[in-house]
Parts: C-alpha cells; structure tokens; sequence
C-alpha cells in the first residue's frame, strides 16, 4: 500500500507540473512596461520625458572624468577644469582623457528618443499642438545628444528611426555619416525643437527646455562646428576617416557655420526673454556679490538661466562641489576638501580695470619680469605687500568671485595660503617642512598658523588638501555650511547648462572668427562682448577681438565646463599643453623688514608633472568597431 | 565558513576546476615573427632621427581578415623599429605618420627575424649642428636641406634630462617660427639660457640637447639632428 502511494505520487507530480504555457516566451517581463502603458497620456509622456532628460549628457557638477552621475564617485575631485588649465589637482597631476565614452550611452539614449518620436503621433488623447511641442522636446534632446556624440567622435551613425529587434543583425547596423552630416543633423534637430517648443515655461515645467534653449544649443554646437572647420588644419590628422571625411570639416564651411551661430544666438538676443543678470553694478565689490550669488542660487536669476539642471535628493542625486572643492579650513566635516587649486595661469588672465583689454599677470617684482618661474632668488627685488591679497587689487571681480584669494574671508573663516617665509637673516624657508621661528617676540610660521587646521596651502605633510597654487576655489560653493557633507552627494545647488552670458560671447566670437557684418553685426558683438565685462564692473569698453573674445570667454565660463571644448574645438590643446607645466603664485611673509610684508614668488606648482596633449585625442576612439564594424578615428 | 560547508563545496569546485582545465586559449600559434629594421636617409645613409610620441609609424595591415584593423608600429628616436611579437603572415607595410616623402605600400611575407629598411628622403636635412656651452648659454648653430618646395614651419632646440628629447617631450625649449622658405647656406642659431631655467636645468647636471626643425608640408613629423649630452655649468 505504501508503494503504490509513493508511486502514485510520484506520477502524479509530472501531472501536476504539467502546467506550463505554451506562450511563456510571450509573457510580458515584470520589470518593464509596455509603451501601450506609458506613452498614451501627456502624464505619461512627461514621466517618460523625465528620464531622457535624467539620460540626456549634461555636462554638470556631476561630469567628469568618471563618467556622468559621477557625483557621488570617487573621482578625486578632478574637475573638468582641473585638466585643462583653469586649476589643478592638489594631488593627480595627470591629464585625463577627459570627457568619458559617450558611445553606448548616447545610443541607448537615442533609442529610446527614437521610440517617443514614433509613439507621439499615435497618442490620441494629445492635440495636434501638444504633440508637436513634445515632439519638439524629443529633437532638442536628440539633438544635444547628437553635439555630445560628434565633439567626441566627429562623424557619427546617424539613426533617426527606431530599429524593431531582429536577428538580422547586419540590417541594424549602420555606417558613420561624415562629420559634416553630423554637425548638419544636430542643426536640423535644434530647428524641429525651436519650431514648435514654447517660448516659456511655468510651475512644475521651469526645467523643460524652451525654444530659446534650443536656439542656444544650436549656438553652442554651431560655434563649435565652424571652429573644428577653420582650426581643423591645425592638427592634422590621416588615415581611413580623414579620407573618408568621417572626421574633419571642409575649412570653406566655416563661416557657413558661423553664421549658423550667428543666427540663433541673434535670435535669442532679439528675443527679449533672456538678459544678463544684474548687468550694471555701481562697484567691483557689488559686481562680485552678484556673480556669487548667480552661481550660488541661479533661480535668482531666471533672465539669465536659460536652462538649469537640479538636484533635489542629497546624498542620492546630489552633486559633490562643496566636498571636494572647499578649502580646507572650511571643509565643514568633508574628508577630502582643498582639491581644487586653480592655477596662477588663470588669475593672471583676469584683466585689470586699471588696463582694460589684456590680460593683467600678478607683477611681484620691481623689474616686472612674469616669465620667471624658477623660484626664490635673493638677488632679486620682490614688491612688498601689506596684506597676502592686496596685489589683486584692480583685478577683475570675476577673479574675487571665482577663487579664493590668500588671506581673504570666506564662510566667516580667514582663509591662509602662505607658502613659507624669509627669515631675517635671509635665509627663506618656502614650501619646505613646517616650521617657526620668533622675531621680536613675535612667532611666526612658515604657512601662517601653528595647527594645520587652520591654514589651507602648502603643507606637504598634509598635501592632499593643501593648495598647491596658492588659490582656493570659491565659485558655486554654498556660503554656508552643506548639512552632512562628511559624505558625497550632499550639495544640491543648480547648475546652469546654458546661461544668456554664453550665448553673447558665442555671438562675438562668431562675428570676429567670420568676419560678418549684415544687421551692424560688428557692432553688437562688441558689446555683446562688453556687456559681461560691464556686469563684472569695466567701465571702458574694449575692440572686438579675437583675443579679447577668448580671454573674454576663459574668465566668464572659467569652472563651467567649456574651457575643454574651447581648446578641443579651436586646436589649440596641443599647443597649450605641450610639456606645460602649470604655475603657482606663492605668498611668501618677509621677516626682514618691520613689520614683516608679504612677498610674491611666481613659479612652477610643486610635483609638478609637464602635460602634454596628444594630437589624435581631438577625437576619442570608437569602442567596439569589431563588432559594429565601423571605421575607427585616426591612431588609435 | 564553517567545516562542513567547505566539505560541502570543495568537491563540486574541485570537479570543476579539473572540467574547465580542458580549454586552449585559441588555436592560433603563439606569436613568433619579427619585423624590424630601419629608417635610413637614402642619400647620405644616415638613420632618420624621429620621436616616440608622435612621430613616425610603420602601418602594417594582416593579409587573409576583413575586416581588418591596421596595426601601427611606432619608430624610435634613432630611425630604428621593432616588433617581435607578430603572426606570421603576409603583411601590407607602408610608413603612415612620416618626417619623410611617402614612399609606396609593399607586400611583405614577415616570418622569423624578417628585416625592412626603408631608403627615404627626409623633409628637411640638419646639417653641421654645432651646440656649444657658452657660459650659462647653450648655443646650437646649424644649416637647413629641405627637400620639398615647402616652407619651413619653424625650428627648436629641446631640453631634456632623457636622450629621448624632441618638441613632444622637454623640459625647456627655444623655438623660433619661420614659415618661410630657407636656402641652403642660412645658418641658424637658437639659444636656451641656463639662467632662466634654473628650476628645470640645473646647474653641473647633464641635459640632453637636439635640434628640430618641422615641415610645413600638412602633417608632416620633425626632423632631427642627433641628440648631444651637454653639462649645465655650475
């Protein structure tokens, strides 16, 4: 008996089992929906929106070297910046590849772009209205998703249908375009957006993007086309995809593109919705207030914040800036402050308001020589100073807003960057092991205070938040105290991907690159060009330049994440970094005279490494070509 | 992890490792052809001095794969080159970046110890280099060949601790730009002052100096003379 029960059910178990479907590979997966869910309601269309803009490459406080949403990596707190000039590293030296792969990514975002544009027409519950601005929005996105693909890999597969999944898999497959269709495909793409994208957006919208933002990404990507056209030659580069033009524009396309970027910028400027942000200060200290606050909170300034990209969840999808970029002294609980050291290099590019229209390099010797970057030398006659920042005086309050200058207030801290000191007998003592030394009764030490807390440069023995370039780093940093900064991801300030200041200074620039003079062209760019340096407290104009342009341009963007592009863009990469070895300004206290005065050394940064930029990495490499089959950009 | 798991688990990890210890990597031989050679300036027999970084590459493409990526071989700064770690095949080889006139693609069956010189014409000559120490003065004198109807792009004298020197890496560099056409008996001088350098060119160490001097002809690679040792004086 007891074996037929066990037999039985053992039978009965294949019975039991049996209750398989035959339809189980048509079942729909849990973890995804179905487009016939999402994508029927405007709400719908929104909530899907919401996650291509979360995908689309904005290059922000979370960009950079690790990749995008690299916030709350650990990246060293190796700012965009920090590997082309405007600052270095207080510890890496090395200068990265720079902008992360944007291939995969880009693709699967363009893919998913895709199937909202071939969704939204069959959506009934939209008017034919809606489902143009929406489908405008797709192309501002695809289009800024495309700019992303061609500054890195030039001529890109252009894929403008979505592709149904087939095991055909070389019917998927699809050639690079030439870089010019490329470039020509993000201009298209930026005119369906601004066709029907509103002028305006309202409540909950402010972050959606608007024709004007469309109308600057077209500005931003056709500046960077007619640069890469003129400049190309610069650089030359040989092989399969320069032949094939997949990489390089023809140079008798350049001003064609500038006027591309003439056209959108000027539209935006006629446009009468967006202007600067306070543009004329009674003072240089006023001026610099403002630029803090601009950066500190940019919805005080929507005039001005064309575009902003937000983070509302500290310590999931906040960004990282207070925590590595602080001073130390000012680190506020975070482990690993004073990375960001910005380069005497970029202070001395600040004009003067004393000599407008060239740069002003920080002069600390009676003979003026500011090629000498060799060190201490005692038989030379240092300019003395009261204070370790009155030597910026007349400097560009952009200079005040943007760095931390030595011995200046910030968070209520004095914040000290002192490299060492000139003993009375003579003898300096600079960037060396910390010591004291008493002179009259009075002890004075070599970074200017005894406990390591309570300076913030030069010290070896702590060098991973010491500045090593006698500068701090202030822009966009929160005035007060980040709560729970011990950890990444805290800061939640917005960042402005495109701002009005951008769009006039990529106007001048166009205007001066091409020549052109149709509408008194020649003459709004001038003052557009002067327009950011009135806000920033000049009061004499200065000639549409070229030089004045780029200059211009380095200090009103510096830390904004275009001071890569501009190099990469216009060639002129390799020619600043070959064997560059990047400066410091180190203030020094003189213990020779009574009372002691601060004396200035310009020399290289300590551990200093020369950097020199590679010429084939103006365009990145193509990953996978073993597989997509496609022709891969110049040496690699 | 107690006893008993690891009784447990050893055997099924034991097995394993025994099945999966079964596999060739793949079924190619070990790479174990050469090519080498060198760049030499066919008419004075000299090798062709060139950089690491940035200067000249020997393209050679696989016969028998398509499609297939080219391979590049990077020229060392005395004009000679190496791999030895090819497949055995036929070869396309032809010189891609250059300091030199194109010379044609050959077909090349590359097996053991295969060599290949190439005869070329450089862009431009550097003759009777002369770098003398003057005081805290490094002076290079010399004279310009080109062999092509292009201008002279500019010239440089490069620094650097390493023999290795060229405008890709130095430590100091004096470089004048040209952009002009030059005849045979111009002399040239180029000075880097010690004096000025004292960070980077200490004094009573020794540097390495060279010459370069780059072709206005698009995309070509610097020529240059030999690298000489020279101390710093103290």
């Amino acid at each position: 008996m007891k074996r037929i029960i066990f037999l039985s059910t053992i039978l009965l178990i294949p019975a039991l089992l049996n209750s398989c479907r035959d339809d189980v590979l048509d079942l729909s997966p849990l973890d995804k929906v179905d487009r016939g869910i999402i994508l029927t309601s405007e709400e719908g269309v929104r909530i899907f929106l919401a996650n291509l803009y979360y995908q689309t490459p904005f290059e922000d406080f979370a960009y950079n070297h690790t990749g995008f949403h690299g916030a709350l990596t650990n990246n060293m707190g190796i700012l965009h910046d920090a590997q082309c000039g405007n600052a270095v590293n207080s510890e890496a030296n090395f200068l990265d590849p720079g902008a992360p792969s944007w291939w995969e990514p880009g693709y699967a975002l363009n893919r998913d772009i895709n199937l909202l544009l071939e969704t939204i027409p069959t959506i009934e519950a939209l008017s034919n209205d809606k489902k143009n601005e929406l489908a405008g929005e797709a192309h501002f996105l695809r289009a800024f998703n495309y700019f992303a693909l061609a500054k890195r890999y030039g001529g890109v597969a252009i894929i403008r249908e979505y592709q149904p999944y087939t095991p055909a898999i070389e019917s998927l497959k699809v050639p690079r375009s030439t870089e010019k269709e490329t470039w020509d495909f993000v201009m298209s793409e930026c005119d369906e957006a601004a066709k029907y994208l509103p002028p305006a957006r309202t409540g909950n919208d402010t972050r959606r993007a608007t024709k004007w933002t469309a109308c600057a990404l077209k500005s931003r990507a056709a500046l960077h086309a007619a640069s890469v056209a003129k400049y190309g030659s610069k650089a030359p580069l040989s092989g399969e995809a320069v032949a094939l033009g997949l990489v390089g524009i023809d140079a008798a396309l350049a001003n064609h593109y500038y006027e591309l970027c003439i056209d959108a910028s000027a539209a935006i400027m006629e446009g009468g919705a967006h202007r600067l942000y306070k543009p004329n200060p009674a003072t240089a200290e006023e001026a610099a207030n403002n630029l803090l606050a601009l950066f500190q909170d940019p919805n005080v300034a929507p005039e001005e914040a064309m575009f902003c990209v937000g983070y509302g969840d500290p310590g999931v999808a906040g960004h990282s800036i207070d925590f590595w970029s602080n001073p130390s002294q000012t680190s506020d609980g975070a482990h690993h402050p004073g990375r960001v050291n910005p380069t005497l290099d970029l202070v001395d590019v600040y004009e003067s308001y004393v000599t407008p229209g060239q740069s002003a390099p920080v002069v600390t010797t009676a003979d003026g020589n500011v090629n000498d970057y060799n060190g201490y030398n005692r038989s030379q006659t240092y300019l003395h100073f009261d204070t370790p920042y009155d030597i910026f005086k007349n400097k560009d309050a952009r200079l005040w807003a943007t760095v931390i200058l030595p011995g200046t207030v910030w968070k209520g801290a004095t914040i000290r960057m002192q490299a060492g000191y000139i003993e009375p007998d003579g003898t300096p003592v600079i960037e060396a092991v910390k010591a004291s030394i008493t002179v009259n009764g009075v002890a004075y030490h070599t970074f200017g205070a005894d406990a390591w807390q309570d300076y913030s440069g030069f010290d070896q023995q702590h060098a991973d938040v010491m500045t090593r370039t006698g500068f701090s780093f202030k822009k966009f940093l929160s005035p007060v105290p980040v709560e729970g900064q011990s950890a990444l991801g805290r800061s939640t300030q917005d960042w402005m991907e495109f701002r009005y200041a951008e769009v006039l200074l990529n106007y001048a620039e166009a205007v001066v690159e091409s020549g052109y003079s149709a509408n008194d062209a020649q003459t709004k760019a001038k003052d557009a060009l002067n327009a950011t340096r009135q806000r920033a407290g000049h009061t004499t104009d200065i000639p549409l330049t070229i030089d004045n342009v780029q200059r211009e341009r380095r200090v009103e963007l510096a830390f904004e994440n275009k001071r890569w592009w501009d190099l990469i863009r216009r060639r002129e990469f390799h020619e600043v970094f070959n064997n560059n070895i990047q400066k410091a300004l180190c203030p020094v206290l003189d213990l020779r005279v009574a009372p002691p005065k601060y004396i200035f050394i310009r020399k290289h940064i300590i551990r200093a490494v020369p950097i020199t930029f590679p010429e084939y990495r103006y365009y990145h490499a193509i990953p996978g070509i073993g597989s997509n089959g496609l022709i891969q950009n110049p040496n690699y | 992890m107690n006893a008993k798991t690891i009784k447990y688990y050893l055997p099924p990890i034991l097995a394993a490792a025994l099945l999966v210890h079964s596999c060739r990597l793949d079924n190619y031989d070990a790479p174990d052809a050469s090519l080498s050679g060198s760049i030499i300036d066919a008419e004075t027999g000299e090798l062709l001095q060139s950089d690491v970084i940035n200067g000249t590459t020997i393209k050679i493409i696989e016969h028998g794969y398509d499609p297939v990526a080219p391979q590049y071989l990077r020229v060392k700064n005395d004009g000679t080159y190496a791999n030895t770690m090819l497949f055995a095949n036929v070869y396309t080889v032809q010189p891609d970046l250059r300091n030199f006139q194109e010379i044609d693609k050959q077909d090349i069956a590359i097996g053991k110890n295969t060599r290949l010189d190439f005869r070329v014409t450089p862009y431009i000559r550097v003759k009777d280099v002369q770098i003398v120490n003057d005081g805290s003065q490094i002076v290079a004198t010399f004279r310009l060949q080109p062999t092509t109807s292009d201008v002279v792009d500019k010239i440089g004298l490069y620094a650097h601790s390493e023999p290795g020197v060229g405008h890709p890496i130095h430590q100091v560099a004096a470089e004048d730009t040209l952009n002009r056409q030059v005849a045979e008996q111009d002399t040239f001088s180029l000075v880097i002052d010690a004096a000025k350098h004292t960070a980077l060119l200490k004094a009573g160490r020794a540097y390495y100096f060279r010459v370069g001097v780059l072709s206005g002809f698009p995309g070509a690679k610097p020529n240059y003379a030999p690298a000489q040792q020279i101390s710093i004086a103290p």
